[in-house]
């Protein structure tokens, strides 16, 4: 007895990718050596596969691949640079807004808190502040130093309050009568102390005194 | 028959055995250009030939084309040989091309459109059959075989065409076909036989007259 053609016909696409077993392979033969129906069918089957395998492939127009070969390079040099760039941009992205609206809030206080605050220019000379400054001889009176006519320089001691602390001579012979006045001089004399960074400290001074004699 | 055959030797030739392919994987993830042009080479004509058999303008092959080698070039990273590279491409090129199809059939929905201008491929994208015909009656008559059964087969649904193309066009095996389309060999194998029954019905009158 036949199997009914519908079984038959299922089978038939595994027949023609022969994916069949023996057995039903000698089976599905067997019917259709019996059924013109199906024969007809299967070479209906055949004949589509035939056409399918037969038609014409599609050739990939001219030039496409030199297209897409320059295009892939453009991308394999690009994308390096581009991505990381992306990536930064994107990262730095959410810090922007922010970022900007705190640097302009910064510029508008500042601002303000320096119009509100504005310091008067001083009448007072300038005080130097930033550099140290030797003591200096503000006022000398006047001496008589006799008929000694050699130069006497003399090392005087400063202290922050602008006296004369001591002395001592570095040149210069003198006489006891000589160093009387020499003493009277500079306990009479007035100084600008030494200053470091605005504040007084105590100094050196060194003072050359010399006879003048003007004829006239 | 015979011409069937002979494309699908020099197709098996062309295709790189598994032995180089790693070699050839290897090369296309370190960025080498020469490898990408060799894979061109091997299968820009396969692909191409399965885009065009699954998008339903076939002006829009070359871009689809080039999208799938931008997406094997940038995705090749991702490939770790769970199956062949040539499954793998023919997997991108069967998503580009249906992703496409479908965006091209919404917009084609808003306007009118007839199924007998699309579907068939222009004289000039063809290439030749190596068995031509020779008188121009048989010319004539191959030609409109071929053409009834190209609308026949542009006509069916895209899980049956899928399938349908890369068995009787592309020549893969049924283990293939179901790791191109990730579904099971029980699902290529019903959806080939419900494939072939419908292009019988459709093709019916026409083949035997």
């Amino acid at each position: 007895m036949f199997e009914s053609c519908m079984k038959i016909r299922h089978q038939f696409s595994d027949y023609l990718d022969d994916r069949c077993g023996h057995e039903e392979r000698r089976s599905i033969r067997f019917h259709l050596d019996h059924c013109a129906s199906c024969r007809e069918d299967l070479e209906q089957m055949q004949a589509i596969q035939a056409e399918l395998r037969g038609l014409p492939r599609p050739q990939v127009p001219s030039g496409l691949g030199l297209q897409m070969r320059v295009r892939l390079s453009q991308r394999t040099h690009r994308r390096l640079f581009s991505e990381w760039r992306i990536r930064f941009e994107n990262a730095l992205r959410p810090f922007l807004l922010p970022a900007s609206g705190g640097v302009l809030t910064a510029v508008i206080f500042f601002g303000l808190i320096m119009g509100t605050s504005f310091v008067p220019a001083t009448t007072f000379p300038d005080v130097p502040i930033s550099i140290v400054t030797p003591a200096r001889l503000k006022e000398l009176p006047p001496i008589n130093l006799g008929d000694d006519d050699q130069a006497h320089v003399l090392l005087i001691q400063v202290d922050a309050a602008g006296r004369a602390v001591s002395y001592k001579t570095l040149s210069g012979q003198v006489s006891p009568q000589l160093t009387h006045r020499l003493d009277m001089v500079i306990y009479f004399s007035t100084f600008d102390p030494a200053t470091t960074f605005g504040r007084p400290t105590g100094g050196q001074v060194v003072l050359s005194l010399r006879r003048i004699t003007v004829r006239g | 028959m015979g011409t069937a055959r002979s494309v699908g030797v020099a197709l098996e030739q062309a295709v790189p055995a598994a032995s180089h392919e790693a070699a050839l994987v290897a090369e296309l993830r370190a960025g080498s250009e020469e490898a990408f042009s060799y894979l061109l080479t091997v299968y820009q004509n396969p692909v191409f030939n399965l885009i065009a058999r699954i998008v339903f303008n076939d002006r829009d092959a070359p871009d689809v084309l080039q999208e799938v080698f931008i997406k094997v070039f940038r995705g090749i990273r991702h490939f770790h040989g769970e199956c062949s590279l040539k499954t793998w491409i023919y997997r991108i090129a069967v998503h580009e091309a249906s992703n496409h199809r479908r965006s091209w059939l919404r917009r084609r929905m808003r306007e009118a459109f007839s199924l007998e201008d699309d579907g068939v491929f222009p004289e000039a994208i063809l290439a030749r059959a190596p068995d031509q015909p020779e008188t121009p009656y048989e010319v004539l008559e191959v030609s409109e075989r071929q053409e009834a059964v190209q609308r026949a087969l542009a006509s069916l649904a895209q899980p049956y065409r899928a399938v349908v193309v890369l068995r009787e066009i592309e020549g893969l095996s049924y283990e293939e076909i179901a790791q191109v389309l990730e579904v099971s060999e029980g699902t290529v194998k019903s959806r080939l036989m419900r494939g072939r029954e419908l292009l019988k019905r459709k093709l019916q009158g026409c083949l035997r007259k």
